[in-house]
């Protein structure tokens, strides 16, 4: 195929984990095309396999975004990826493999190639009979090989796509049962794999990460003992979509484990995986803490290096698992397990606190696994022409964290280096909004809309029908679904039933309800018997309820006048040896639904129009990145910076650890910035008022001028960027403010950069590290231990004959940053462990500083009479973050910083849909990881300045004023703060001050509808006469 | 364990389950994926949101004739609505008092948390209904 010389508005996405599918459906909804390209038959990901994320324990994926959209999508993030949800922009290439990448960014031809699944999706309608029939069992993959599965198959239940595969074995050549049995033939055994050319203007690399292989560590005695499990095994059983729905046994002999212990940092921080994969302290604290709540005295004990909890709420976490739940932890790196033959008991060897040997015996032993690149990232990177760093990740450049080595390429998420799925997240909306600068010309190119609960273009649909005033008119089709449902229940029987119900119009069996041939059925039968209501009896909501609201859109009805009823996955297939129950409950599910859709009204949303512009509040590295990503890709930027020169803390950072020059990138963000012709800057303002909602924002900003004055001006935008960053805590501890001798780590690099003579001149540095203000919540600043590494290395290059000590709790260097501990300690930097019970003092002894610390080792203090003391001081949110967060409306997490609508899944949006927030005003992190967040908030932001309208509103709750006293009930129960009760608002008997739900924000739970003690509350598509005439 | 009412016919409660569309009405899927068998009598009734469950919507399927009501959501912690199933929990406690005071009975009402892949334990809870509310006899509102 010859390569077209222009230009094209698609994105290829490869990898369908959490972080693909993050990025497509931001690049979709900003109106580009999206090849989605999964090498395994399904979509999901290492995430769809866990059961529980830490720190929340929840599996909110469903969370992943705001729709209103059905259940929980596991294994998806969003239900834009539900087979009849499909948002429009995305397609979906699973199985497949990329072979062949041509051309350059903007313009690349990708040659893919898709292995055959053997099933044709369109046609699989899930009924399983094929692997009731199959004799071939194989480990499963998906349960890591805890159980075993069928050679055809599906990954869980619910998978997407939602149809099974067959992993081809030689025997099933002969067999072929399952092509027989399948009723729709759907099952082809001679399908060939086929190959498909695409042109792309932009690639993001979302491959994700392979496990460690515990066998590796024969020590360890995996696979030789078998009560030795790897972390991915365990999640499985923990998990309650497992094989043993979370319940945790032995495999030896299938006991409850009454001590379990997890070894840590297997696969990683060793001489051959020198990295620190980032995720695995917490997630054995995760382990352990679930183990905890179900099986009572339960002893967990884990061994760690160092506990490495350095993210938002992850240390409240870890001091929840030591307090609360009794967890152990040990600090030890075991060389070996053993096991008792007789009992299959496994027996460890370490040393205790005190320094003596311990031998105890344990019923299950978690080995941790590290991370390593994806399988096949060598072959990849070849293909790719990209190059990958010396531990086989992805390589990029410091300060484009998103860019690989060739233009046009991005990457995101585990395969750049290790980390959790908030980092994917937000990584993956920022290669997403990399994306979108670079393709601007096509933003919103491929328009798509939420108008309708399903996503659809906007064009081609036959007008709405208004059916208020008409008596009921309602057609009943059941679906066959032969023979998942007219097998087991008496289809006929229900139909003939249905003629004789009041209302009725119309009656129709249907095939298949789902197939082309079904949905032409059901859209002609609406339009010719002129339906004003539809019940469709077919199969779940969750997966159809979408397909037939379109069909009834499509025959000119409002989507919300058909009522589908379940009468597969909740009759006919939990009732298969009681027909004559299954039939005479399937009479019961349609006459209860009947009695809801004869009071069926249509739910309309409301379009708005956004307003091109957005506002950027905060000038430092993170809003500077953000603005000029969002002005790059065509739209105004208005940037508030209180400060009158901008750069934020980058201005006070002179070098990082791996070598790069931050004061170049401060001067090069500075230059574009201020140049830009759709950027305003205004530096010396803030933001006083703040009022609107999504798309139709409105701002005042008031500047000071340089003479003293104050001038406000009002804005109005689209959607508005908090990036107002963090600060270094400046308290008065260990004689800080009182000895000039001790610093801050900033004004320690501020000393090395502007004073090196006298950092040469030096004999002795002590640092130390987690200094916070006491009785504040305590909590890893996560940039300090790194940026003490960098400082002692300089120290020690510029004299090395200068003894640096660093007293510390833990050292959090992760992912690739363990390089540099390690340079660190290569260099003759002295680490010194102390805890709350030995903190370090301070005093001064005549002209001598007098530093005493516990030495654990030695077991006894030990005195240092250093020349200079650092203080890693906490990174504390800037000053006034509080107040603005009041206007706003926006919360504030335990630890001060902005909270995100959801710790995992959003971790950049705020519940209020249009503001967004980035840096660390999220939480501390380093500058290629606020310039990573910046992007992403970016991406975010163009997703709604690309849309000509989008629509809010839709299954939300209302308020009726006139019955409103203003009693606050709803304000209190919502779990997401939306309604407001408002003094300019008319309530019951002209009474100031009614309850107001902004459509935009409410998220139609209805939990205020059912605590209103005025009923005045009541939720569309729900409200209570609906839900009642459902009830019996 | 089967109750004849009166000698005649086997007693067959009405059961209305109120689930939510996240975790509740996909554990319901998951069990019927799974092809588990529950008694025929148990009926879902979907909300957006356990804590869309109104105390009203419990008392009026007694009403209306069911001998037991129970509320399926996800687990808690684990609401796709952050605390719609807390609240919905509280009402159910407080139901569950009203029913015992007007003679009803408290235990012809429960709760269950359940997450979406739990099809077994959700086939579980409507078996298990099933069989207390066989045990309690017919809604006193029947007679």
């Amino acid at each position: 195929m010859a390569i077209p010389h222009h230009p094209t508005s698609s994105v290829l996405v490869v990898g369908g984990g959490v972080g693909g599918m993050r990025a497509a459906v931001d690049l979709a909804e900003a109106g580009l095309k999206v090849y989605l390209v999964e090498s395994l038959p399904w979509l999901g990901g290492r995430v769809a396999q866990l059961g529980y994320m830490f720190p929340t324990h929840d599996c909110v994926l469903c969370r992943g975004t705001s729709d209103h959209g059905y259940g929980c999508t596991r294994p998806s993030i969003s239900p834009a990826f539900l087979d009849f949800n499909r948002h429009p922009n995305i397609e979906i290439l699973t199985n497949t493999d990329l072979i062949r990448v041509e051309g350059r960014a903007g313009d690349f031809t990708v040659t893919v190639r898709r292995r055959p699944t053997y099933v044709d999706p369109e046609k699989c309608i899930n009924c399983g009979l094929c692997t009731a029939v199959c004799p071939v069992d194989m480990p499963s993959f998906f349960e890591e090989e805890l159980v075993t599965r069928k050679a055809i198959y599906k990954m869980a239940p619910r998978a997407l796509p939602d149809a099974y595969t067959v992993d081809k074995v030689p025997r099933c050549e002969i067999c072929r049962r399952c092509e027989s049995i399948c009723p729709t033939g759907a099952v082809n055994l001679d399908e060939e794999p086929c190959e498909q050319n695409l042109n792309v203007g932009a690639i993001i690399l979302s491959m994700g990460y392979a496990l460690s292989d515990p066998e590796e560590y024969g020590e360890l005695g995996f696979g030789r003992f078998p009560n030795v499990i790897h972390s991915m095994q365990y999640e499985r059983l923990a998990s309650r979509s497992g094989p043993t729905e979370g319940i945790v046994l032995r495999p030896s002999d299938g006991r409850v484990p009454k001590r379990i212990a997890w070894l840590q940092c297997i696969g990683s921080r060793d001489q051959k995986y020198p990295y620190c994969s980032s995720i695995c302290c917490m997630y054995a604290t995760k382990e352990a803490m679930i183990a905890k709540e179900r099986i009572p005295d339960v002893h967990c004990q884990i061994f760690i290096m160092d506990e490495r909890a350095f993210n938002k709420e992850f240390n409240a976490y870890y001091e929840r698992a030591q307090k609360e739940y009794q967890i152990e932890y040990t600090r030890c790196r075991l060389s070996a397990v053993k096991e008792d033959p007789q009992t299959h008991d496994l027996i460890l060897r370490y040393p205790d606190e005190e320094g003596r040997m311990r031998e105890d015996r344990f019923d299950m032993v978690v080995l941790s696994l590290g991370s390593r690149p994806p399988d096949g990232a060598r072959d990849l990177a070849r293909v790719l022409g990209i190059d990958l760093n010396p531990y086989g990740f992805c390589e990029t450049d410091k300060f484009n964290p998103l860019e690989t080595s060739r233009p046009g390429i991005y990457v995101c998420g585990t395969f750049q280096s290790p980390k959790e799925i908030a980092e994917t997240i937000i990584d993956a909306a920022g290669a997403a909004g990399d994306v979108m600068r670079l393709l601007r010309e096509h933003l919103g190119e491929h328009l798509s809309s939420r108008e309708y609960p399903f996503l659809w273009r906007p064009d081609g649909l036959v007008p709405e029908r208004d059916v208020r005033g008409e008596s009921p008119r309602v057609g009943v089709f059941l679906c066959r679904c032969t023979p998942t449902l007219d097998g087991v229940i008496d289809v006929e029987e229900v139909a003939a039933w249905a003629r004789t119900q009041p209302d009725v119009a119309h009656v129709q069996l249907v095939d298949y309800g789902c197939f082309e041939a079904g949905q032409d059925a059901i859209r002609k039968a609406i339009q010719e018997h002129h339906l004003n209501r539809v019940i469709v009896g077919a199969c779940s909501h969750r997966t159809h309820e979408p397909l037939f609201q379109k069909v009834t859109r499509q025959a000119g009805l409002n989507p919300y006048l058909m009522e589908m009823v379940n009468l597969r996955e909740h009759c006919a297939w939990v009732h298969v040896d009681d027909p004559a129950g299954a039939t005479r409950k399937a009479k019961e599910m349609l006459r209860t639904a009947l009695a809801r859709v004869r009071l069926a009204e249509p739910v309309y949303k409301e379009a708005v129009v956004p307003e091109p512009r957005a506002l950027v509040i905060g000038g430092g590295v993170a809003g500077m990145t953000a603005a000029l990503t969002i002005a790059d890709a065509g739209y105004e930027v208005v940037l508030v910076e209180r400060e009158p020169e901008l750069g934020g803390n980058l201005r006070y950072v002179y070098y990082v650890a791996e070598g790069e020059d931050p004061q170049r990138l401060l001067r090069d963000l500075v230059n574009r910035l201020v140049g830009h012709e759709r950027i305003r800057v205004l530096t010396r303002t803030e933001v006083v008022s703040h009022t609107g909602h999504v798309g139709d924002f409105r701002a005042v900003l008031r500047t000071t001028t340089r003479t003293g004055e104050t001038v406000e001006a009002e804005i109005r935008h689209g959607v508005t960027v908090v990036a107002t960053g963090g600060q270094e805590w400046r308290g008065a501890v260990y004689m800080y403010g009182r000895d000039p001798r001790v610093v801050t780590s900033m004004e320690l690099e501020e000393m090395i950069v502007h004073r090196p003579d006298r950092i040469a001149e030096l004999d002795q540095v002590v640092f130390i590290q987690c200094v916070w203000p006491e009785g504040e919540v305590g909590y890893c600043s996560r940039i300090c231990c790194t940026n003490t590494m960098k400082n002692a290395i300089r120290i020690k290059m510029l004299n090395p004959d200068c003894q640096v000590i660093v007293l510390y709790r833990d050292i959090v260097t992760y992912g690739f940053r363990e390089a540099v501990y390690t340079e660190a300690r290569r260099r003759g930097v002295i680490f010194m462990r102390y805890d709350e019970e030995h903190m370090p003092t301070i005093r001064s002894v005549g002209p001598q500083l007098e530093l005493v610390a516990w030495d654990p080792s030695l077991r006894r203090e030990v005195p240092f009479y250093p020349n200079l003391v650092a203080l890693s001081m906490a990174v504390l949110p800037s000053e006034g973050t509080e107040r603005l967060a009041r206007i706003l409306d926006v919360p504030l997490s335990q630890e001060g910083f902005f909270m995100e609508a959801h710790l995992k899944m959003r971790p950049m949006d705020f519940v209020a849909e249009g503001i967004f927030v980035c840096g660390m005003a999220h939480y501390p992190k380093f500058i290629e990881e606020c310039i990573a967040n910046a992007q992403a908030v970016a991406g975010r932001a163009l997703t709604v300045l690309t849309k000509d309208r989008f629509y809010i509103g839709g299954v939300v709750a209302q308020v009726d004023q006139s019955k409103c006293v203003g009693c606050l009930t709803c304000v209190r129960a919502c779990p997401f703060g939306i309604p407001k009760v408002r003094y300019t608002d008319v309530g019951v008997g002209g009474i100031q001050g009614a309850a107001y739900i902004d459509p935009a924000l409410c998220q139609g739970c209805g939990t205020c509808t059912a605590e209103c003690p005025a009923k005045a509350i009541q939720l569309l598509a729900y409200k209570d006469e609906q839900v009642l005439a459902q009830v019996l | 364990m089967s109750i004849k009412d009166n000698g005649h016919e086997e007693f067959v409660p009405e059961i209305v389950a109120f689930t939510c569309i996240y975790c509740g009405y996909m554990a319901a899927d998951t069990a019927g994926a799974l092809r588990l068998k529950y008694p025929s009598n148990v009926r879902l009734v979907r909300l957006p949101c356990t804590g869309k469950a109104d105390v009203r919507y419990i008392l009026e399927a007694f009403e209306k004739g069911a001998d037991g009501v129970y509320i399926v959501a996800c687990p808690l912690g684990n609401c796709h609505h952050v605390h719609g199933n807390e609240r919905a929990l509280a009402r159910v406690k407080y139901a569950k008092s009203l029913l015992d005071k007007i003679g009803i009975g408290g235990d012809r009402l429960e709760m269950v948390f359940v997450s979406g892949g739990m099809g077994a334990t959700f086939a579980d809870a409507a078996r298990k209904m099933t069989e207390r509310v066989k045990e309690l006899g017919p809604s006193p509102l029947k007679k």
